[in-house]
């Protein structure tokens, strides 16, 4: 065989098992590695060489403390808050117009096409977003909805304050003190009755998930048990299995971040993450290996465009993610 | 498990955000800093040229295209515009490049931490070794292991291709084994 290309210094240098020997890091691995030297003497030069690669040289590294950073810092944040606002005013005023015009028509369009179809049967509303796209929507009361992708709600003209949900939004719901006139959101599997509040529901994955910011709401399962959330709460039921999930969400609720256009996740499974990113895409997504699922991910990771969420993760967890089509292949990262 | 990926804050920036501007300064200024020192020896030049590197990188965030490696692509920049600055204090005598990483370019024994995992070589033997290094093997041991860098962002900002960067690493690094095995060799000769 062509030994000489094969066992090249790059050869060794990308063997997680090769890297242990070198660190004496794990006793299989340096076991391994002895006797595989003990036959293979011809490569001996390559692998200390790889080996003293490996083990590097140890710098004391000498940068900059943070206050210096700091400081130089807040020498170059006016300079450039200055003309960003300079360039503002002057040059792209007409462009970002331009921008919300066409943005506007798209929207108009959008809405009226989905609301003539819905009109022409029952005279209902509706409103639907497309794979990755998020809208913002006042409903007639004043309450806004904030819509995630792959969404969509829908409630008769004549009574705004009960409508359909499929698929996952936040609610921020106006209260009418003068009326009482409650609000409800009805899925699968509950409903959720309000009187004004802060709240964020998701039906994906065949179960419904409410998780109350503000004020207090009631849900009523779909086999008639009757529950009341407090504010931090989190309560999941799906009707398939009558599994009643009802705890409280500690921290900011990762649920309903994604409202600022981010996914923010704090120590999440790659696989949870993924989830996510099936649902609001319309994607599917694979594994090279079972670990894979299991790598952590902590930050922040803007939602509305795939490649740069995409770019993001596989930064974050050290990954290839390949895509085609509608198929995402994750991938251990092969340089490194 | 690292966030805030050069990704998402180009991303950002590119928008106009000075909060991701403000992030990624702080996460790549002490690394510029202390090689642009490396390079150039005079702490003042450097901290000029990285102000203004860093502002006309937000001042014509719109001028750049898709940056494939960040940290590669901030290195290689600011590389070039501190060596242009470098050869225009030498006005009479014009200096390469090659030279003035020579003559700047070196390494002292304080820099160096006691506990190598190369053995039997004292960080002043070590030190020695590594300044007679050619100045190519200096920088690519420098990014190495002083930055931080793996073979393909090295092979970015030296514009070498990998298998280049690798070729240089190992008789970098060979020199400096064989020096150590020497050393090796010596002491259990004292003994016996």
């Amino acid at each position: 065989m062509n030994d000489k290309k094969h066992f090249n210094l790059d050869y060794f240098l990308e063997d997680p098992s090769f890297v242990n020997w070198a660190k004496g890091l794990n006793k299989n691995d340096c076991q391994y590695w002895k006797t595989w030297i003990q036959n293979n003497t011809q490569h001996i030069e390559t692998i200390e060489n790889a080996k003293a690669i490996l083990l590097g040289i140890k710098f004391k590294k000498q940068f900059p403390k943070a206050e210096k950073v700091n400081e130089e810092l807040s020498k170059i944040l006016p300079k450039i808050n200055a003309t960003s606002l300079k360039k503002n005013n002057k040059k792209s005023l007409p462009i970002r117009k331009v921008i919300y015009f066409s943005t506007a028509a798209i929207v108009l369009f959008l809405v009226s096409w989905s609301s003539i179809a819905f009109l022409n049967d029952y005279n209902t509303t509706a409103h639907k977003t497309n794979y990755g796209e998020i809208i913002d929507l006042k409903l007639p009361d004043g309450t806004s909805v904030v819509l995630n992708g792959n969404s969509e709600i829908s409630y008769k003209k004549n009574n705004p304050r009960l409508l359909y949900l499929e698929g996952e939004a936040y609610f921020k719901v106006k209260p009418i003190p003068s009326t009482k006139t409650k609000f409800w959101v009805l899925t699968n599997d509950l409903k959720v009755e309000v009187l004004g509040t802060q709240f964020h529901v998701n039906t994906r994955k065949k179960r419904t998930k409410v998780v109350l910011d503000e004020g207090s709401i009631h849900l009523e399962f779909k086999n008639g048990d009757v529950t009341k959330m407090n504010p931090g709460e989190l309560v999941s039921f799906s009707t398939e299995s009558e599994k009643v999930i009802h705890k409280k969400v500690t921290g900011e609720t990762p649920f309903a971040l994604w409202r600022g256009g981010t996914y923010t996740f704090n120590e999440i499974s790659l696989k949870e993450v993924m989830s996510n990113l099936e649902y609001t895409y319309g994607i599917q997504v694979r594994y090279e290996s079972e670990p894979l699922k299991d790598l952590l991910i902590s930050g922040g990771i803007p939602n509305q465009n795939l490649k740069i969420c995409i770019a993001a993760i596989e930064k974050a967890t050290d990954t290839r993610i390949i895509h085609n089509g509608n198929i995402l292949r994750i991938q251990k990262n092969p340089i490194n | 498990m690292e966030l805030n990926s050069d990704e998402t804050l180009w991303y950002f920036l590119k928008k106009g955000e000075t909060s991701a501007f403000t992030i990624l300064f702080k996460k790549y200024y002490p690394q510029l800093h202390a090689y642009g020192i490396k390079m150039s020896n005079a702490p003042e030049i450097t901290e000029d040229c990285l102000q203004n590197f860093f502002i006309q990188l937000f001042e014509e965030r719109e001028k750049y295209g898709k940056i494939k490696n960040l940290k590669a692509y901030l290195f290689v920049s600011f590389k070039r515009r501190l060596i242009k600055q470098l050869q225009k204090k030498q006005e009479n005598i014009p200096i390469s490049e090659t030279q003035l990483i020579k003559t700047n370019f070196t390494f002292s024994a304080e820099e160096l931490s006691v506990h190598q995992e190369i053995q039997f070589l004292c960080t002043k033997t070590l030190n020695q070794l590594l300044n007679q290094l050619s100045p190519r093997q200096k920088e690519v041991v420098y990014l190495k292991y002083y930055s931080g860098m793996n073979t393909a962002d090295i092979s970015e900002v030296l514009d070498m291709n990998y298998q280049s960067v690798l070729n240089v690493l190992q008789k970098a690094m060979n020199k400096l084994r064989l020096a150590s095995e020497n050393e090796q060799i010596k002491s259990i000769l004292k003994k016996s």
